[in-house]
């Protein structure tokens, strides 16, 4: 009985959870001609007219523009942030360097607005010329991506038994040899599910975005929002439903695919916190 | 021998460190220089140093305080409703869970999806002509209140806020309370302690400091909440729901007044800084006394 009303709970949760994301996607399949008459949950007629369009590419609206600036710009923040935080954490983890500044700093760059930052930056790219760039904005989610990658890659690596380096010291490796024979191939998960997860962070970010792109870099969230604010009184919501769910289905995915490993990282991300 | 390996470490820090400098470091003597300096679009590369006018500025403007009070007020009210809800779902669905993890996965799927996206979509679902939500409510009581007016747009806006983030509040109680030994209840229940005093005395109690961790964390990022009030109700109606970020960002971009925006920048670091230094200093002087 009681169980009975687990599942209810949780059916209620994760529809409510969920709720605009089912909303959009069942408004997506709706003619603009359904749509003004019927707003609510039943499609009368559904219809795939409105991702014809959206993955049509018209001067108002290139939706694959937007989506490989978000592409592009979130693989530079994910590798960048994991190239520079992979050999920082061996030397936090095992070398005790930067235990007492630099990992803190970066750990509490988690809880500092990052808009702080926002404006000299801004004028710092408007000097290097990397305004509306797909790499200035990858730049940018490196600092955003730094934080977790990082407290997941010292935990990670803290783990490991220091006998594994020892061993690998005696048979006459280096420092530089250790971390790129024995250890980074070990930590091969915790890399993965921080790519993931910085993935998931730099194609959602929004701020940066709205502040660094203006036509050429203009990643998806922010795309999706010009479109609303460009058609003035008439959005076209079945359109902008297709928009949104498009934009928003690589992260779902990848989130669904690897939700074990990233609840895991959340968590971890939380503990140091 | 010990010396190398010392240059070794130092060695693998020092990408990560420029980096650091380079986009944080730089910006931080950006920000307190030009604050402290009168500066417009046009002499952008030569501001003139002139002293605390633009603290004054930002410190008297009653814009500030406001956006102050909103994000004060919807980290408070986000995170506290966030984890009441994540705590409650925890401790009821975590038998179901236990048996079927594959459940987490659509209690999560909300975190996945952008902010700014999820403030979007709200304006669909929220819409008069096309919204379910109005529709249904004038369907079944033939009336429906304006959600983004002055009096009602905090409050919408805190509900976005907490459906799409109790998730994570969420996720670590389940943790949490996945963590406890099954060993502590048990011998809890032989020594005659019922379901909620087992809840109140052992539960609860060995969960507290995940409970403070998530408090925190969620009321920090309400505090400086940018994404979803921008594409929900950029700043109005009338102001009324202006972060902190979002007065810095519109101070910057739509008023042109830098000055005012570096300085509030500078403000706003400094807040955050010392919270965060209090905090450790706090958690630190916790664990040297427990130790």
């Amino acid at each position: 009985m009681i169980n009975f009303l687990r599942w209810i709970v949780f059916g209620i949760a994760a529809l409510a959870l969920n709720f605009p994301v089912i909303v959009t996607l069942i408004t997506s399949f709706k003619s603009a001609k359904e749509l003004s008459t019927n707003p609510g949950f039943w499609i009368n007629q559904p219809t795939l007219d409105n991702y014809v369009s959206v993955l049509q590419v018209t001067d108002r609206l290139n939706i694959f523009g937007y989506l490989g600036n978000s592409l592009v710009a979130a693989l530079i923040g994910t590798t960048l942030a994991l190239v520079l935080a992979v050999p920082a954490a061996f030397a936090i983890a095992r070398g005790e360097i930067g235990k007492r500044l630099l990992l803190p700093t970066i750990v509490n760059l988690r809880a500092v607005p990052l808009i702080i930052f926002a404006i000299p930056l801004y004028m710092m790219f408007q000097w290097l010329g990397l305004l509306d760039t797909q790499i200035g904005l990858g730049l940018i989610l490196t600092i955003v991506n730094l934080p977790l990658a990082l407290v997941i890659l010292v935990n990670a690596i803290s783990e490991l038994p220091i006998e594994l380096d020892e061993a690998a010291r005696i048979d006459g490796a280096n420092t530089f040899q250790i971390l790129s024979r024995v250890i980074a191939p070990v930590c091969r998960p915790a890399i993965v599910t921080s790519f993931i997860f910085g993935f998931i962070t730099a194609w959602n970010e929004f701020l940066f975005g709205l502040m660094l792109t203006t036509s050429k870099a203009v990643p998806m969230t922010v795309g999706a929002s010009f479109f609303f604010a460009a058609s003035g009184g008439g959005v076209q919501w079945g359109l902008a439903s297709a928009v949104m769910i498009v934009g928003a289905l690589p992260p779902m995915l990848l989130g669904l695919i690897m939700y074990k490993q990233i609840s895991g990282s959340m968590t971890a991300g939380a503990v140091k916190g | 021998m010990n010396s190398i390996k010392n240059l070794d470490w130092k060695l693998l820090n020092t990408p990560l460190v420029v980096f650091l400098l380079l986009f944080l470091g730089f910006p931080v003597i950006v920000n307190l220089y030009y604050s402290l300096s009168e500066v417009s679009f046009q002499t952008l590369r030569a501001p003139e140093l002139t002293g605390f006018g633009n603290y004054l500025t930002v410190l008297t403007d009653p814009a500030f305080w406001q956006a102050s009070w909103f994000s004060l007020r919807f980290g408070v009210v986000t995170a506290v409703a966030e984890c009441a809800l994540g705590l409650c779902l925890a401790i009821f669905l975590a038998p179901l869970i236990e048996k079927h993890s594959a459940l987490m996965a659509p209690l999560m799927l909300p975190l996945m999806v952008a902010p700014a996206m999820v403030g979007l979509m709200y304006r669909l679902v929220l819409h008069e002509f096309v919204g379910p939500v109005p529709y249904y409510l004038y369907e079944w009581f033939g009336n429906s209140p304006s959600f983004l007016n002055a009096e009602s747009a905090f409050w919408t806006l805190s509900v976005v806020e907490t459906l799409q983030w109790t998730p994570f509040a969420f996720l670590l109680f389940y943790m949490a309370y996945e963590a406890i030994p099954d060993e502590v209840r048990q011998a809890a229940q032989i020594d005659g302690a019922g379901p909620f005093q087992r809840l109140f005395y052992i539960d609860l109690p060995l969960m507290a400091p995940t409970l403070i961790i998530a408090a925190f964390i969620r009321f920090i990022d309400g505090f400086r909440v940018f994404d979803n009030v921008y594409t929900l109700t950029g700043s109005g109606p009338g102001g009324s729901t202006t972060s902190l970020p979002i007065y810095i960002y519109e101070a910057f971009f739509k008023q042109g007044a830098i000055g005012k925006a570096v300085a509030a920048s500078v403000v706003l670091f400094l807040a955050s800084f010392s919270v965060l230094f209090g905090l450790n200093w706090l958690s630190g002087r916790r664990k040297g006394a427990t130790k």
